[in-house]
């Protein structure tokens, strides 16, 4: 199932995003995150995760890196940790000590 | 699905109907196949003006980008190499600025609806069944239904038909949306876009494009009736204005059209009898900058699982 979903996201991206160029304000793009998040996590949560961030990525949302959470990490709801691609660098300039539970965006 | 849909063919069928008024009764058009025809391309028109505002807002932040290009740059002299990375890091630095020239894709999904709700209002109106405000209209819905332009029917559609001008017709909307998609994309990749971010993956990439884009046209064209068809090839002629409006005004640092505009800048300003300015020296682009339009210089970034990035960050 999360194969055949993960082959319909990968066709989907071959076609559709060629057709729109770049338009999302997430790292990474939305259907790119749908795949990571179906491959990791199974049907049910990767679909769950993708459906949230699709709802999370509007114009009004800041954007920046939103990764795919780790299993370990998995939330049903809320920011996951080490999601924002900062855990791995502590000594970049850009606030080195983020609070993971800030929503990207208002009212995500 | 005709439940949850049902307030939107209202809302459809009740825009179509409006311009129908206006055209039929206000300015008393007498032709009704060209009536619908206006009245479909109104109700793009309609959707699209809605969403002007989410396009002003990117036209905005698009324009602040210009002000964080020192930033960029340097941030592309860091990670030089690891493209994932850069674009991690470009999405930060336009997070923490507040300046994200993407638009998301929740203007495009908005779309889809509506132009779902159209296709079924249209089938409905081929298959005498009526749906949303045509329910309560019967003889609007009886125009409708007999609504022709050159002998074609509206709701008709190129696989349901036997009738030769339906088919030419479809065909030319078609080779119309074909045309109108291809200027477009022909329009940001030679005017806007730097020199260097024409090759490599990203130039491979639209080559592809340029022939699985007609193959989807087509398969919509024959598919679904003349009406739906005319929509999508009206919001696609829209696309394609609106991004000539933004090249024009608002060309990409280092891309072919930020010198004609530096040139109609420098002629205008000799026609007024002003000194006339040199055109600035275009600002030194590296290959695969993000700038301006950063929408255009779309790299696909490479699928990796978490793991194998994680890996890679050790």
């Amino acid at each position: 199932m999360s194969r055949l979903i993960a082959a319909l996201l990968k066709a989907y991206r071959l076609v559709v995003s060629q057709l729109y160029l770049q338009t999302c304000r997430y790292y990474p793009s939305c259907s790119a995150y749908a795949i990571g998040s179906v491959e990791t996590h199974g049907a049910l949560r990767g679909v769950w995760l993708a459906l949230r961030r699709l709802g999370r990525c509007h114009p009004w949302c800041a954007g920046g890196v939103d990764l795919v959470p780790t299993p370990e990490n998995y939330r049903w709801w809320g920011r996951a940790a080490g999601t924002d691609g900062e855990d791995h660098d502590v000594s970049h300039e850009t606030t080195p000590n983020h609070v993971p539970n800030v929503p990207a965006c208002r009212g995500a | 699905m005709d439940t949850v849909l049902a307030p939107l063919y209202f809302l459809v069928s009740w825009i179509m109907i409006g311009w129908h008024w206006l055209f039929a009764d206000l300015l008393g058009i007498g032709h009704d196949g060209l009536n619908w025809t206006l009245s479909i391309i109104g109700l793009v028109v309609v959707i699209r003006v809605l969403l002007i505002p989410l396009f002003v807002r990117q036209i905005k932040s698009q324009r602040k980008m210009q002000l964080l290009q020192p930033q960029l740059r340097e941030l592309q002299k860091k990670y030089k190499g690891d493209r994932e990375r850069l674009q991690q890091e470009t999405m930060k630095l336009y997070k923490n600025t507040g300046t994200n020239p993407f638009a998301s894709c929740l203007p495009i999904l908005l779309q889809a609806p509506f132009f779902f709700a159209l296709f079924r209002v249209l089938d409905g109106i081929a298959n005498e069944h009526p749906r949303g405000a045509f329910e309560s209209q019967v003889s609007l819905f009886e125009s409708a239904r007999g609504a022709e332009v050159f002998g074609a029917l509206l709701s008709d559609s190129f696989l349901a038909t036997d009738v030769i001008q339906t088919r030419i017709i479809a065909m030319v909307m078609v080779a119309g949306m074909v045309s109108s998609q291809f200027i477009t994309q022909r329009q940001i990749m030679r005017k806007n876009m730097p020199k260097e971010s024409l090759e490599g993956p990203f130039a491979q990439q639209q080559k592809i494009l340029l022939y699985v884009l007609p193959l989807i046209f087509l398969f919509t064209g024959v598919y679904f009736p003349l009406g739906t068809v005319l929509y999508w090839l009206t919001s696609n002629i829209w696309t394609m204005g609106q991004q000539l409006f933004v090249i024009r005004r608002m060309p990409a640092p280092g891309s072919e059209a930020e010198k004609a505009q530096q040139r109609r800048q420098a002629e205008k300003a000799r026609r007024k009898g002003l000194t006339v300015a040199e055109p600035e020296e275009a600002p030194k682009v590296e290959p695969g900058q993000q700038n301006g339009e950063v929408e255009q210089t779309r790299q696909q970034p490479k699928k990796t699982s978490r793991a194998a990035r994680k890996k890679k960050r050790k």
